[in-house]
Formats: C-alpha cells, sequence, structure tokens
C-alpha cells in the first residue's frame, strides 16, 4: 500500500540508495575475496 | 492524527508469510528471535549443566563442542540481531513519520531467509557428522577439517548475510527518504540514530565474512588453499579476516542497545537526554573505530610490537565515546523524577552492568595481560556482561517499553519486576564467577575441568539454570500482554516524547499515510 503512494521522486530516491549501498555491498565481499587470492 | 482508515490484510497463515507492513515483519523477528534466544539457551543449560561439576557427566566432548558453538551463532545470528531488526521495523516508520520501510517487499524476503538459514544450521545437530564444533569463529584448520555441517553452516551464514544487508539497505534507504517532512537528521530520536549507524556497521562488515567463509568453502571443496599453510596459505589470515568483520558485529550488537536506553532513561527520568547531538557522534566515533581494532582478538598469534600497539590504544579510545554515552544517561537520570516501572529497571542494570563488561574490556585491550586472558573463562564472562546484561537487557527493556503500543495493553507490572529482579540474581550469580575462573586460568570450550574450579562452576551453573527459567516469566507477560489486560493510552509513558507515542495504541495496521509535520 505505502509506496504507491509516495511520489515518484522520492520513490526514485528510495531506488537509488538501495541500488548504491547494494552495489558497495557487493563490491566489499569481492574485494575481500580479491584480497585473499592476492 | 494521520492514521489510514483501510487496515484490511490477509488472515491467518497468508498474513504472515505475504506480509509487507512494518509491523507485522517487526513481529515476525521479534518472535523469531524469542524463539531462538531459548534454543540457544537450552543449548546455554547444556553447557553449563555439563560443567556443575568436573569429569564428564551428561554429554560427549564433540557435542559440548558442538554446543558451544551453536549456543553463539543462533544467539548471535537468531536471537539478538533479529530481536533488535523486529524493533527497527516496528519502530522507525512510527519514529520518523512514515508509512511504511522504503523497500516492504525486500523486508518480507529478509526476514523470510532467516527461517530457513537456521533451519539449516539446527538439522546439522541430527546429521551424522554433527554440527560445528570448532567455535563460533570457525578458524581454520579445524573448521577446514570439520563434517558435512560446516558447509551447511557456511550455507546458512551466506542466508543470514543476504538477510542482514538487505535489512540493512532497507533500514538506511527508510531512513534517508522516508522522514517526515521537518525531521531533520539532528531531531531523529536517538535509536533511529543509532540504527543508521549500525545499518552501515552491517552493510561494511557481512560482506566481508561472506568473503571468508566463501574462501573457505573452497578451501574445503574446491583445491584451494587460501588459509591451509601446507599449500602456501595462511590460517591467520582467515583470523585478521574474520575479525574485521567480527568487532564491528561486536557493535552491530550494542548500538541499538544504546538507542533503546536513550529512549527509556529520559521517559522515566522525566527529563531530556542529556547530550543529544555528544551521543550521536559518541556512536559514530565508536562505528568508526570498530574497523580498526580488529586484531586485540589474536595478540597472542603473534604481530609485530607496533601492530600490538596499534590495536591495544586504538581499543583503549573506544572507552572515550563509550564513556561520554554512560556519563550521559546518568546526567539523564541526575535529579530527574524517576520512577522504576520495569523497562526503567533493565535500562539501569544495563547502564550498570554493561559498564562492568567495558570495563573488563579494557583489561583485555591491554595486550600484555591479555596473554594470560586469552581464551580463559574471563573473556567468558566479559562478553557476556557486554551481550546478556548488554544487548540482551536492552532488548527485554525495550520489550516491555513499547509492548503496551503494540499489543494495546498493559502489561502485568508485578510480573515484570519479578522478571527483572530473577534476571538479575540470576545473571551476576552466571557470569560474576566466571571472572574469577578465568583469571584463576580456566580454559574457555572445554567439558572438563581442574577440580580447583568446582566451586566457582557450581555457583555459575546455579545462576545460569536461575536466568534461564526465569525468562518464562518474560514469555508469561508477554502472552498476557498480547491476550488482554488493562487498556493502554496513545502515550502509554507520562514522560514519553516522540511520533509513536500520537497513534493509538495498539498501533493501528498502518500509520502516517499522510506524514506529519514536524516543528
Amino acid at each position: 500500500m505505502p509506496m504507491n503512494h509516495l511520489p515518484e521522486a522520492q520513490r526514485r530516491a528510495i531506488v537509488r540508495t538501495a541500488a548504491t549501498l547494494a552495489a558497495i555491498a557487493f563490491a566489499l565481499f569481492v574485494y575481500t575475496l580479491w584480497r585473499g587470492i592476492k | 492524527m494521520a492514521t489510514a482508515h483501510h487496515d484490511e490484510h490477509p488472515a491467518g497463515l497468508m498474513r504472515w508469510l505475504t506480509s509487507t507492513n512494518h509491523k507485522d515483519i517487526g513481529t515476525l523477528y521479534l518472535v523469531f528471535a524469542l524463539i531462538m534466544l531459548f534454543v540457544g539457551g537450552a543449548m546455554a543449560l547444556v553447557i553449563r549443566a555439563e560443567l556443575f561439576q568436573p569429569g564428564l557427566q551428561i554429554v560427549q566432548p564433540h557435542f559440548f563442542n558442538q554446543m558451544t558453538t551453536m549456543h553463539a551463532l543462533v544467539m548471535i545470528f537468531g536471537a539478538v540481531m533479529p530481536a533488535f531488526t523486529g524493533f527497527a521495523n516496528w519502530q522507525i516508520p512510527l519514529m520518523i513519520g512514515a508509512p511504511d520501510m522504503a523497500l516492504p517487499r525486500l523486508n518480507n524476503w529478509s526476514f523470510w531467509l532467516l527461517p530457513f538459514a537456521f533451519t539449516l544450521l539446527l538439522s546439522t545437530l541430527f546429521i551424522p557428522s554433527g554440527g560445528p564444533a570448532g567455535g563460533w569463529t570457525l578458524y581454520p584448520p579445524l573448521s577446514a577439517q570439520g563434517g558435512m555441517g560446516t558447509d551447511f553452516t557456511i550455507l546458512a551464514i551466506h542466508m543470514m548475510g543476504i538477510s542482514s544487508v538487505l535489512g540493512a539497505i532497507n533500514v538506511i534507504a527508510t531512513i534517508l527518504n522516508m522522514r517526515a517532512p521537518g525531521m531533520t537528521l539532528l531531531k531523529m530520536p536517538l535509536f533511529v540514530w543509532t540504527w543508521l549507524i549500525t545499518a552501515f556497521l552491517l552493510l561494511a562488515a557481512m560482506p566481508v565474512l561472506a568473503g571468508a567463509v566463501t574462501m573457505l568453502l573452497t578451501d574445503r571443496h574446491f583445491g584451494t588453499h587460501f588459509f591451509d599453510a601446507a599449500g602456501g596459505g595462511d590460517p591467520v589470515m582467515f583470523q585478521h579476516v574474520f575479525w574485521f568483520f567480527g568487532h564491528p558485529e561486536v557493535y552491530i550488537l550494542i548500538l541499538p542497545a544504546f538507542g533503546i536506553t536513550s529512549q527509556i532513561i529520559p521517559t522515566f527520568a522525566r527529563k531530556p537526554l542529556f547530550g543529544y547531538e555528544s551521543m550521536v557522534y559518541a556512536t559514530a566515533s565508536i562505528a568508526f573505530l570498530s574497523f580498526i581494532v580488529w586484531a586485540h582478538h589474536m595478540f597472542t598469534v603473534g604481530m609485530p610490537l607496533a601492530g600490538e600497539m596499534f590495536f591495544m590504544y586504538s581499543t583503549m579510545m573506544i572507552a572515550v565515546p563509550t564513556g561520554v554515552k554512560v556519563f550521559n544517561w546518568v546526567a539523564t537520570m541526575w535529579k530527574g523524577s524517576m520512577t522504576f516501572e520495569t523497562p526503567m529497571l533493565f535500562s539501569i542494570a544495563f547502564v550498570m552492568l554493561f559498564t562492568i563488561g567495558g570495563f573488563s574490556g579494557l583489561m583485555l585491550a591491554i595486550a600484555p595481560a591479555d596473554f594470560q586472558y586469552q581464551d580463559t573463562y574471563f573473556v567468558v564472562a566479559h562478553f557476556h556482561y557486554v551481550l546478556v546484561s548488554g544487548a540482551v537487557f536492552s532488548i527485554i527493556a525495550g520489550a516491555y517499553y513499547w509492548l503496551p503500543k503494540w499489543t494495546g495493553h498493559m502489561y502485568n507490572e508485578t510480573l515484570g519486576k519479578w522478571h527483572f529482579w530473577l534476571s538479575v540474581i540470576g545473571f551476576n550469580l552466571a557470569f560474576f564467577p566466571q571472572h574469577f575462573l578465568g583469571l584463576a586460568g580456566m580454559p574457555r570450550r572445554i567439558p572438563d575441568y581442574a577440580l580447583q574450579f568446582t566451586e566457582f562452576n557450581q555457583w555459575s551453573t546455579v545462576g545460569a539454570f536461575l536466568f534461564g527459567f526465569s525468562q518464562l516469566l518474560f514469555v508469561a507477560v508477554v502472552v498476557q500482554a498480547v491476550r488482554g489486560g488493562k487498556k493502554a493510552d496513545a502515550k502509554v509513558w507520562e514522560g514519553a516524547e516522540g511520533l509513536e507515542w500520537t497513534v493509538p495504541s495498539p498501533a493501528p495496521y498502518h500509520t502516517f499515510a499522510t506524514p506529519p509535520r514536524i516543528k
């Protein structure tokens, strides 16, 4: 219910924040493996 | 007040399986955490029963090792972390005036990963090789040699990690994007602040654990030698990577506790929180320092003197922002018009007992002294003072504090006070003697011990059983409040401040569909 009622700009901001954070988390995972291999 | 008129939702099992409502998901997390508290607690009681006297009485050493390992994994990842996430789900939207979490469907998935992860983890106790038995830290070479239970555990940790990272993303996205108009960052309640910082810790720490256990898995099955000295690898590297996750994890387990305490003490002292901004900066400082202290867990592996000095002093620096917090809680109570309802009692016990755990932490931080304390019961006493009388007491305090808001009923104060006193006495009886055992040289993670340690172990076991069984009172209080009782007002506590107290009790299914305006 609530998400559909949010203004478009706010919805975009949420997706942008979440995507950025997910990319950071994945990068940290890959970096840890890379440091292990190095 | 802005409360949506429609609160229709599916009934029965489908409500809980498919819900994207932050209150439902918060309840799921809290119930799951309570169940895990009893599962992990039962394991603790197996450990304490075995240690009641020297010699092997009840369980075999291999099963004992499984109990110590599983107790930690269940309590950390199954009880404390989900309990705080439950609080976050219930309270953050209510406290910032948001209609829900920013990503409700992701929220549902974050929760539902957990029952599967823990089914997988607990199922290892029923497979022939048994569960993981090398300690929750999963150090190789022990973990590299363990049976299939270790592989199950690694997969379970991946699932818990994904759940935690998704939960953290949701919390950050919610706090940064969903605050009511006028609620600037420095107007947010401290619980929200501590969770924002915790979420960043989760985001930075959990992928590192995922990396460590992935390397462990490939060492076990795919011919790599990351941690295998015979193949050119380094088992100590696992310890470094693990504790780079593990120390921030300690603060993931305690920062939300600081937040809950910072909500409760002002309410029952009937004064605003002393030094709000310094609390925020102290929390951020602790979070930063948590990333540069990891090797204090491994002083004895051998590292350059400069390394020992760096990790010793950086660890001691954590006492400064933590001291600021303790000072501010005491200053909030100073000359306050205090009353001692159950949430306040647990919060005051939190401040006093957590401080004891902090002091023993400072003792452990002293590198030369740590050579004596390493892997003794002193360490066990230390981390139970910060995690039980710290994290768990604050969770209980928070549950009592917000229970009337969640259920619409006041809880039974008499039973609550009984629960408090039995918990405090049982807890101290269980864990204070462990300081002496450790200083006298009793190692941790052993099913048998030398005769001179008997008496303190017996006290400890009696205390542990008292503490464990007194938690049944908590279940009774919660069940009573859910089923009925005196009706709670919107503003349950006279001295409470904040948006959550402006909505009726119980909080309607949908709240703040129209955001409130903060002045």
